[in-house]
């Protein structure tokens, strides 16, 4: 009975167990790189196209939208790594933002005190999903999919949908503020959380116990990792950054809104898949998910200049997707072949 | 039907699970297959089902070769078999789950009063009781079996193969079984019967082939001319001398770990033992005899419901597995290393130093890659782990270095008492004798081992004393002597004689 | 053992009891405390409602069966029906063919996923995710989200006309309804798909060609998409680009209430049918009672959760029998 949750993740998410081991420290950086190639290649498609694509203005835009895509992606990222997954982002985030509008407009508490609590609410409500999720052994997948409803059902019914829109002007200030003419201070925060991030999976027993658990949850059990603890932990930090990646769209958009949050699903796994995050679990790449989300914000970003429009950018999306994830597949299964071929003519020899 | 199996072997990275087997099953037998664990049956019949394809050798039958690349195949071909793993779609009928392959249809449309009427017919040669109309899902084990022979009849097999028919199902299901083995054999089918119980093979097979390592130990030979006896030593090697181990005076005054008529979850009755400190205990008995159980039950991964277990003279109770590790010192190396033992994509340093994250972890909760490498160097140098690098996955790693790595994790972790279980299945010899070399060592460190093995010679070369499980109690304990021929005749003696209705067990 | 319960413990051993139970107090407090509940013209609404939702649920149904899951059939809904309402209004095509060719878009984009899923063995979630993301970006792409308007007049009539209390666009959900449950019942392929569902192993040894069945499910749930698609269209009397976008949820709400399993090889038409009657239930409480539509969305999440509960504890129970 014990063990039935960690069979409900693997039966969604693992997309072959074996086959797909951790890369090796090379694959990854040649991951990378690849990545960097093509946003390099992106970079300068656009510039050469659309001259405006490199503009002061435009840099700013794109580095705010940077900002949040990249902790968009870290909230799915770290549910990832237990091998779970979190469909309750953008509902988490909707939550923490319109939290934040009602205490700092209607309660009019202090900003600091308001983005605390707002942030503290997306920390319980994931709390909640990866609560009931151990507890249950119900699978990820459902317990997200009904809580996304739940809470959003909940903030809707509380909020009646209004916009909060008269907060106070330093929020709207600091989203407009400017580093060297061209670059928002959200996106230092995003890199600060990657930052912690990296810390956190590479020098933290959590998080090295979160990584095992995803990687293989019997084994971590009986290795003595409390798994379940560790699953909560990831589903609260996961609810932590959603909300964080919520209270930065207030700032950008210096309101705060109920429609915010509900275009998040594609994005959040777009970053951490494209930056070679394992959906089966126990591995994650934090440097890669922030290329990720930089190579989505690029194109996104290049095609508005380039006045291509939002409506084709689904469509480029949704192919790159779907290239980079069999790209993956067909990289992994060559390398099992060439090193099957080794040893078989190892062994000949 | 005869079936020829022609000079096979199969090789897997690292080790050569089949080498030149060659025997013959003939229509109208019943031809037992035995070997212990790892000796190559199951690879055997996988590739006699078509799931595998073999390396070398071929299969023949009626004295044509055939080559089969799927299951398919094989069904094809005439020979079926009935898995370990029950291959039976649980929410649909007896009925449909026995036409499955070919449904009789009328207009396209499925006609299911003819499914259940041919059905029937199959059914009825073996188990006229078991309701074609009932759900699978509903069914006994013993009936599921059944109903994959019925289905196996069904698809025209010659050839049927069982494999462990009885690991789960009752002594009266059993006979059931077996009556229906002997009819289908009288009708002229060959039936391979794979098990590890020695009375079951004596009581019902006409012929024996007995694998070891890969090998053919004995092949065909007519029961007649076997004595259990002979079938052991077949399966354990008469020349396979017990290694030296030198001598070990373990000083029994200390108790470490003491069980009181334990019963568990699993079923277990009345276990009682004493574990000394330094002791290597080992826990033996034929697969499905509960010992891995008693190793879950122990370090909290299943429940003790009644008596008491003692650690170091101290009663408790222990509630889940982290609890065993960290505060009672008591750490369990899964026979299943792949699944349960080691995280595979994970590299060796962080296998090692999982179980001590929490430990070397500094002040601020942080753990450096050399924090972790000042643990797990040392441990990979002392156990000679052959790798290019400690940071190398272990998944990449052969199986006995793999063991090597989970040995590690538990020393870094400062266990006082280690379970092992089956600790050199699927690794090679000249391996093993290493793996059997540290168990020795770990123990004069002052670590007290309890050893679950059904690999014999294992048992004889480690042991200090060796407790003797059957169906899920402890039917005897003997102290070793290292004396090879007479400890297996002893521990075997104590099965047999648990086996045959229950007897208090006499020395044989 | 089944056979000496009474009828009563019959009932509450079913699986989709709880639903009919559920259903049921719905039914009656309704009719208590709303006297607009049982009129002609409520009930005709509510069957309105019932009739895209039915096949958006069996759509996902399909892939659940095998083990699956479709995210896109939103999205594939959304291309299908702002396909249909060009065809019908840019290019004049008669309502029959642009009805049949927006179900073959449905099929065609199922059976891409399909493909794609077996072909590569990546993960069918993700898949879907991303040809999701393809499709609304195609749909997008080609209106601009500008809707079309100008549909043929009997294709918009039956959308709305109706028998007494029965719409004409109940029609094909019922016909649809019938032939799912005689296909998964008695065709070989239909079985199949369980059976492949229910034990994937089993399945291939048993000579079911695995892969096929998941591509013809995934396929399935395509075509159904695309009908859906089509009815909504009827129903709105416009195709819009929007079509689609909230249907992800409900796509899996109904299946799942109505005890469907993720891992495969457990659905039910008539379940899933029940459950959306549940939904359409609780959807018309809430307009009658005047409350916030968004209630709606909470409680479908609340009885998501309280259906998968109900169906944890009771396989514990039978697990511990």
């Amino acid at each position: 009975m014990k063990w039935s949750l960690t069979h409900g993740f693997t039966m969604t998410l693992s997309v072959s167990s074996e086959t797909r081991a951790r890369p090796s420290w090379l694959a990854e950086q040649a991951n990378l790189i690849g990545l960097a190639a093509i946003i390099i290649l992106f970079w300068v498609l656009f510039t050469s196209l659309a001259p405006g694509f490199v503009s002061s203005f435009n840099l700013f835009a794109l580095s705010r939208s940077l900002a949040v895509d990249i902790v968009i992606g870290f909230s799915t990222m770290v549910v990832l790594a237990t091998g779970g997954m979190n469909l309750a982002i953008g509902s988490i985030g909707v939550c923490a933002v319109m939290a934040s509008g009602f205490l700092m407009q209607t309660i009019g508490l202090p900003i600091p005190v308001a983005l605390a609590l707002a942030l503290l609410l997306g920390a319980f409500l994931g709390w909640l999903n990866g609560f009931v999720i151990v507890r249950s052994g119900v699978n990820s997948f459902i317990i997200t999919l009904a809580s996304a409803s739940l809470f959003l059902g909940g903030m809707l019914i509380l909020s009646k949908a209004q916009t909060f829109n008269a907060l106070p002007p330093e929020i709207a200030a600091f989203g407009r503020m400017r580093w060297w003419g061209f670059v928002s201070p959200l996106l230092f925060v995003a890199i600060g959380l990657g930052v912690a991030l990296i810390i956190l999976f590479r020098f933290t027993a959590l998080g090295r116990e979160i990584l095992a658990a995803g990687a293989n949850a019997r084994a971590a059990e009986l290795s003595g990792v409390p798994v379940g603890r560790a699953i909560i932990i990831a589903h609260t930090l996961s609810g932590a950054l959603a909300a964080s990646a919520g209270l930065m769209l207030v700032f950008r958009l210096g309101a705060a809104m109920p429609s915010i949050g509900q275009d998040w699903l594609l994005p959040s796994f777009l970053a951490p898949v494209l930056g070679g995050t394992l959906l089966a679990g126990g591995y994650v790449s934090v440097v890669g998910t922030m290329l990720g989300a930089l190579l989505v914000t690029t194109i996104r970003s290049g095609l508005l200049v380039m006045q291509i429009g939002n409506f084709w950018l689904q469509l480029f999306l949704g192919l790159i997707l779907l290239f980079a994830v069999m790209l993956d597949r067909y990289r992994s299964v060559y390398a099992e072949r060439r090193s099957l071929g080794r040893k078989n003519a190892g062994r000949r020899a | 039907m005869r079936l020829t199996i022609e000079g096979i072997g199969k090789d897997f990275p690292g080790v050569t699970a089949l080498d030149s087997v060659s025997f013959e099953i003939l229509p109208g037998e019943t031809h037992a297959l035995m070997g212990e664990n790892g000796a190559g049956k199951s690879t055997l019949i996988k590739i006699i089902t078509g799931l595998y394809r073999p390396d070398r050798g071929r299969l023949l039958v009626d004295g044509q070769p055939v080559d089969f690349t799927s299951p398919r195949d094989a069904i094809a071909a005439g020979i079926s078999a009935v898995h370990q793993e029950r291959n039976l779609i649980p929410r649909f009928t007896v009925g449909e789950n026995i036409m499955i392959e070919r449904p009789p249809t009328r207009n396209g449309v499925i006609d299911f009063d003819k499914v259940h009427a041919e059905a029937r017919k199959f059914l009825d040669m073996i188990d006229p009781s078991i309701d074609t109309r009932t759900e699978v899902r509903h069914l006994s084990v013993a009936q599921m079996q059944i109903v994959e022979i019925a289905k196996a009849l069904s698809l025209e097999a010659q050839v049927l193969l069982l494999d462990e028919p009885t690991a789960s199902i009752t002594g009266h299901e059993a006979d059931a079984l077996f009556a229906v083995v002997r009819r289908l054999r009288d009708e002229g089918k060959a039936i391979v019967f794979v098990s590890h119980k020695l009375e079951e093979v004596m009581a019902i097979s006409d012929r024996v082939t007995v694998l070891r390592d890969g090998r053919i130990a004995a092949a065909g030979e007519p029961i007649a001319n076997m004595s259990r006896g002979k079938i052991v030593s077949a399966m354990i090697g008469r020349e396979e001398r017990v290694a030296e181990m030198g001598t070990r005076a373990v000083d029994r005054s200390k108790t470490v770990l003491e069980a009181r008529s334990l019963a568990t979850s699993f079923g277990h009755k009345d276990v009682s033992f004493e574990l000394h400190k330094g002791e290597i205990l080992g826990l033996y008995g034929l697969v499905g005899a509960g010992r891995t159980e008693v190793a879950r039950a122990l370090i909290g991964d299943g429940k003790v419901t009644a008596g008491e277990l003692r650690l170091n003279g101290q009663s408790v109770t222990i509630p889940d597995v982290p609890t065993a590790i960290r505060r009672h010192k008591l750490g369990y190396i899964s026979e299943d290393r792949k699944a349960e033992g080691l995280i595979l994509t994970h590299p060796i340093r962080s296998n090692i130093a999982i179980s001590v994250w929490r430990r070397i972890a500094s002040k601020l909760g942080l753990i450096t890659r050399a924090a972790e490498r000042k643990v797990a160097d040392p441990l990979v140098a002392k156990l000679e782990v052959k790798t290019p690098s400690i940071e190398q996955a272990v998944g990449k790693l052969s199986g006995g270095n793999q063991q090597k790595v989970s040995i590690a994790k538990w020393l870094a972790a400062g266990v006082e008492i280690l379970i092992i279980d089956e600790p050199t299945v699927g690794i090679d010899i000249k391996t093993k004798t290493a793996i059997h070399e540290l168990i020795g060592e770990i123990t004069r460190g002052g670590v007290s081992v309890l050893l679950i093995s059904s690999d014999m010679p294992e048992m004889i070369t480690l042991a200090d004393r060796i407790l003797v499980m059957n169906d899920f109690t402890l039917v005897g304990t003997i102290e070793n002597s290292r004396r090879y021929e007479t400890m297996s005749r002893e521990i075997m003696g104590f099965i047999h004689a648990d086996a045959e209705a229950g007897h208090a067990a006499t020395h044989g | 053992m089944t056979n000496n319960m009474t009828l009563g413990q019959r009932f509450l051993a079913n699986e989709w009891s709880a639903l009919a139970v559920a259903i049921a107090i719905g039914l009656v407090t309704l009719a208590v405390l709303s006297p607009a509940f049982l009129t002609e013209f409520n009930i005709y609404v509510m069957l309105r409602s019932f009739c895209v939702v039915l096949i958006v649920a069996f759509a996902q149904m399909l892939t659940l069966a095998v083990g699956q899951m479709n995210l896109s059939v939103g999205a594939l809904g959304g291309l299908v029906a702002i396909a249909v309402g060009g065809m019908m209004e840019k290019w004049g095509f008669p309502v029959p063919v642009a009805v049949l060719c927006g179900l073959v878009i449905g099929a065609a984009g199922g059976l891409i996923n399909g493909l794609l899923t077996v072909r590569t063995g990546i993960n069918g979630f993700i898949i879907t995710l991303a040809t999701a993301s393809a499709f609304t970006g195609i749909n997008l792409g080609i209106t601009e989200s500008i809707p079309f308007y100008n549909l043929p007049a009997s294709f918009v009539a039956f959308g709305t006309e109706r028998f007494y209390a029965l719409p004409y666009l109940l029609l094909p959900p019922v016909l649809i309804a019938i032939a799912l449950a005689f296909f998964l019942a008695r065709t070989v392929p239909g079985r199949q798909l369980l059976a492949v569902g229910g034990n994937p192993h089993a399945a291939e040894l048993s000579g079911i060609p695995r892969d096929r069945v998941i591509v013809m499910a995934h396929t399935l749930s395509g075509l159904l998409a695309g009908a859906a698609a089509i009815l909504a269209v009827a129903q709105l009397g416009s195709a819009q680009p929007s079509i689609g976008v909230d249907w992800l949820l409900m796509s899996f709400a109904a299946p799942i209430i109505g005890g469907a399993a993720l891992t495969g090889g457990h659905i039910s038409v008539a379940a899933t049918a029940l459950a959306v009657v549940l939904i359409v239930i609780i959807q018309n409480g809430m307009v009658l009672a005047k409350v916030d539509p968004y209630w709606v969305q909470f409680l479908l999440g609340a009885l998501i959760l309280a259906a998968v509960g109900l169906n944890r504890l009771r396989a514990v129970r039978a697990g511990g029998a």
